[in-house]
């Protein structure tokens, strides 16, 4: 049952075209609604001219500012407006809504909305927003209300700043014998899930229905509150089949314009974006700056390491001021380092708020961390692969914030794993004949002779999300179980098969024998969503729990019915066998029935939150995510060649071993891994995102350069199992992680293969071209500094990559 | 999406699935459009609305066709397969089938236009090698799977095609 591969509860509705999913709701009676969107990324809106919107044929009304709810509203920091007030501050932010008797009709109608701006340059950039008297995207910041009121380091552009400053860096950068610096730059991701952002909203006896494909029912349920102005419970939010999300599903969207107008139209009302809104409004994964600069010993120690790091909020919080404390558990924790420095500044820029994307900053983290550790071992000329296993934390170590690393020893076993599976010192000796071969000196080139072949490797320790989980179990009267909960299936299985194996398992059924309801707000506990792979963990602990305890209400009843003592009863494919006495048996429909008609139906609920791990609170300022639960092991081993005349990068082998806890559905997590490696390969090698004055550049799939069928390989994989003892049958998270250390493994094995350091994402085949110009002995140059930099004496010598100093 | 308000109508005739329909359409309504708005058909998705995506896809007289860019009145007269006239109300066909086993869906909205694509291909070449199967998906975009158990699910599905048909 566990560690099998049932079938996925949706699958044959999702293959025969049945499944609903928000983009397919409709509703009799229902009107559309669409948004007017501000043209320009900043400036001071002069008019809004309602007058030829309204003409258009079915339009029912147009509302601005004025006429909508005042004050701002946020997830961390009260900054967005319902609609723009005055300013703009990004192009695509909300400035009217047009209500209509269609859709045609809407989506004409907000084309139509006159909106006069008078534009300002826009701080299109993080540099921009942080150089000294730059213009404040919100002149008003300091009158915005923050969460819980705790201080996050707020100042002028600066959304959020964290800082873990031990204070004894200097000491450390004296004692060096290398100081290796570099500057890891990485652009937004689009998340590009297929199905657009939608909402139905309904209005009835004083409440709120929404309905919708979203990651996170609750949050939404809150967000729609808090802009309405109206009690949570006043809200009721009711989930249906997602189009993926990837984190772009979990903030409000539409579904607060969609509530205000039913309320307003006492008529159901239907959005949905266009392609366009999609992409001008999608909260990406943050563009970052991340500076790095290490004090090494000659020996290889890590004195200290100094991180300085800029990540793009936009013109909104969202969640980057969270996302500001991911960095204290990359640096200085995956390897070990003296002491550290790191300073995380979250920023305001005139552009679109960025937000939630799988593995939100990690990707861009461990990038950052790995590329850094090749220069190190690089500049020291070592081996990368001995130098990450010689710096690696062991067990027990702490990671920045003052937490233990308990396991970290998987990791270690993980290089184990993948060297026996493709031994390092393999490839990177064949790959070094090869660009012999294809150096100048040697004989003519043969065919291939253009192609030059590199390895490269990165680690990552990834979290399960904690955040808090509800399910009821009910023993149905024929036997079969339900699973009541607002878990949300966001394609990985984790509720469409995960969650479901881990009931009947608990419970002696088949898993074809347990239904899990669609999210619904009114009708179960809590639920923190689909986000940080925290699904099978979290809320697979409160189903095994309380299966657990319908499980022992049916053993109490059936010892009744079977005259035995409930040790000696046994549940195997929905019947209760007295222990040895297989003849002897009752169903579980039978149990249940006599249970209902004497004390009443069997159901039983639990709760659970992964704790938070012990840390130290006072490792820095600003900090809102403190720890690191139920930490996961990752290491990934990238394979490439390059074509040095059209600047092509190829993938050849790609090898994921993955630390799981427990696997409960194989293929499922194949299927994470695969897709998850597959979106890594987009951000490290052809996924652009770029913006200009503030604007968005790319447009459409095809601009945004998503992988296609031909352009990702076959991944290998080494699922690891360590069971967690707080995870349902020792089950971790497993979703999320496998998009983490993507990038870096890639730019490590093309930094390898030409000899020239890739810092910066994405790896185009112009940007390996122009590379390959800006330095014409690139490949002699760098391939020297892989030599040792330090001289026969043992006194250092200048790195001529000038990486070392 | 509907066309435009106020905008003529056009008199077309489909078959749909093996049913005939005569309908009256908007001037410039897309045939996905048609499919999802008057006959109720959502098993064809709206993604991009744009032809990039392929989660639209339907198959006219057989071929795939991205049905969000084409008007529904430019096919008038033709034979259109969806999503829903795959299996009807009987069993998953063996692409189907090989979808279940192979853990190939994951959200689910890319796959009813996959299915669509690899049924076209699976007819007209009925034992493709792993590169006509990721040639045949280059206009159909997958954010989740990486595409590998999509790739497997239809080799596998041509298998038992073949084996059945000989058998
Ligand atoms: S929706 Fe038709 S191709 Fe994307
Ligand atoms: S399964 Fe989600 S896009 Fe393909």
């Amino acid at each position: 049952m566990l560690g099998s591969n049932p079938a996925r509860s949706d699958a044959d509705a999702k293959l025969r075209g049945e499944a609903v999913f928000g983009a397919d709701l409709a509703s009799p009676g229902m009107l559309w609604a669409a948004v007017s969107r501000s043209p320009v990324a900043a400036g001071h809106i002069r008019s809004i001219d309602v007058a030829s919107a309204l003409k258009v044929e079915g339009v029912l009304d147009v509302l601005t500012a004025a006429d909508v709810p005042d004050g701002r509203t946020g997830v961390i920091v009260n900054d967005i407006p319902f609609l723009a007030v005055e300013h703009v501050a990004y192009e695509g932010e909300p400035v009217a809504m047009v209500v209509a008797d269609n859709r045609a009709s809407a989506e004409a109608g907000a084309q139509a909305v006159g909106i006069d701006i008078e534009p300002t340059e826009p701080v299109s950039t993080p540099e921009q927003a942080l150089a000294p008297g730059a213009r404040l995207v919100h002149p008003d910041w300091n009158r915005f209300v923050v969460a819980g009121g705790v201080d996050i380091g707020r100042d002028g552009n600066v959304v959020a700043e964290v800082v873990h400053d031990p204070g004894d860096l200097d000491e450390a950068f004296a004692a060096a014998d290398v100081v290796v610096e570099g500057t890891y730059r990485t652009p937004r991701q689009y998340q590009a899930h297929l199905e657009p952002k939608m909402a139905l909203a309904t209005y009835e006896s004083g409440r709120y229905t929404i309905e919708v494909s979203h990651q996170y029912p609750f949050r939404l349920r809150d967000r729609v509150a808090q802009i309405l102005g109206v009690a949570p419970s006043a809200v009721r939010v009711v989930g249906h089949h997602i189009g993926g999300g990837f984190g772009a599903k979990l903030d409000v969207s539409l579904e607060a314009f969609a509530a205000l107008l039913a309320r307003r139209f006492r008529r159901p009302v239907r959005m949905q974006h266009t392609a366009l809104e999609e992409r001008l409004v999608a909260p990406c994964r943050a563009n970052a700056m991340v500076a790095v600069r290490s004090a090494v010993r000659r020996d290889g120690t890590i004195l200290a390491t100094d991180v300085e790091i800029v990540s793009d909020s936009g013109a909104y919080a969202n969640n980057g001021p969270a996302l500001s404390s991911i960095p204290m558990f990359v640096f200085g924790s995956i390897y070990r380092v003296g002491t550290a420095r790191i300073r995380t500044r979250n920023v305001y820029t005139n552009t679109a708020p960025t937000g939630a994307y799988r593995g939100v900053n990690g990707p861009w983290l461990v990038f950052a961390n790995e590329r850094h550790m090749d220069a190190i071992a690089d500049a020291l000329g070592r081996d990368r692969r001995d130098f990450r296993l010689a710096s690696l934390a062991r067990d027990g170590d702490l990671m920045r914030n003052g937490q233990p690393l308990e396991e970290v020893s998987i990791l270690r076993e993980a290089f184990d794993r993948v060297d026996e599976l493709v031994p390092w010192r393999d490839i990177v000796s064949r790959n070094q004949r090869q660009r012999d071969a294809a150096a100048p000196s040697s004989p003519p080139a043969e065919a291939g002779a253009d192609v030059l072949r590199g390895a490269g490797q990165a680690a990552a320790i990834w979290l399960t999300n904690p955040m808090p989980g509800h399910a009821t179990v009910k023993l149905n009267e024929d036997g079969t179980a339900t699973v009541i909960t607002s878990a949300t299936e966001n394609g990985s299985g984790a509720v469409a098969t995960g969650l479901r194996q881990i009931a009947a398992a608990t419970l002696g059924l088949a898993a074809e024998a347990v239904t899990i309801t669609m999210p619904d707000t009114d009708a179960t506990g809590y639920d923190a969503g689909s986000q940080g792979s925290r699904t099978t963990h979290v809320v697979g602990r409160a189903i095994a729990d309380a299966s657990a305890e319908v499980r022992s209400q049916v053993l109490d009843r059936a010892s009744q019915m079977l005259e035995a003592v409930p040790e000696d009863l046994v549940i195997d494919a929905g019947v209760v066998t007295v222990a040895g006495v297989p003849a002897a048996g009752l169903t579980l429909g039978a149990v249940a029935q006599a249970a209902t008609w004497s004390d009443g139906p069997i159901t039983a609920g639990a709760s659970y939150v992964t704790p938070t791990p012990p840390h130290d609170p006072a490792c820095a300022t600003g900090m809102l995510i403190k720890g690191w639960p139920t930490p996961t092991y990752h290491l990934h081993q990238a394979e490439v060649s390059v074509d040095v005349v059209t600047g092509r990068v190829t993938v050849d082998r790609y090898v994921v071993c993955q630390e799981v806890g427990r696997a409960i559905h194989p293929d499922a997590i194949t299927g994470q891994i695969q897709g998850g490696v597959a979106q890594g390969l987009g951000f490290a090698l052809s996924e652009r995102v770029d913006l200009d004055h503030g604007r968005y550049v790319q447009r459409t799939f095809k601009a945004h350069g998503l992988p296609l069928a031909e352009d990702v390989p076959k991944v290998e994989m080494i699922v690891m199992e360590h069971a967690d003892p707080a995870g349902p049958y020792g089950a971790k998270g497993a979703a999320e992680p496998p998009i983490v250390p993507v990038a870096a493994a890639v730019a490590n094995a093309v930094s390898d293969a030409i000899g020239v350091p890739f810092d910066t994402l994405p790896i185009t085949p112009e940007a390996v071209l122009e590379a390959l110009e800006a330095e014409p002995n690139g490949e002699a140059v760098a391939r020297a500094a892989r030599e040792p930099v330090l001289n026969r004496d043992g006194e250092q010598e200048r790195d001529t990559t000038g990486r070392a100093s | 999406m509907p066309g435009a308000a106020g905008e003529q109508s056009v008199s077309i005739r489909l078959i749909v699935n093996d049913r005939r329909h005569q309908l009256e359409t908007p001037a410039g309504e897309t045939l996905l459009g048609t499919l999802r708005e008057r006959l109720a058909l959502t098993g064809p998705k709206e993604a991009c609305g744009e032809g990039e995506c392929g989660a639209c896809t339907v198959l006219v007289d057989g071929a795939p066709v991205a049905s969000c860019i084409l008007a529904a009145g430019s096919v008038n007269g033709r034979t259109i397969l969806t999503v829903e006239g795959l299996a009807g109300t009987g069993e998953l066909t063996a692409l189907q089938q090989a979808f279940v086993s192979h853990a190939a869906v994951q959200c689910g909205y890319c796959t009813p236009g996959l299915l669509m694509v690899l049924t076209a291909l699976l007819d007209d070449t009925p034992d493709p090698s792993e590169a006509d199967v990721r040639r045949a998906l280059a206009g159909t975009i997958c954010r989740c799977t990486g595409y590998q158990q999509i790739i497997e699910a239809a080799l596998d599905a041509a298998q038992l095609m073949i084996r059945s048909a000989t058998s």
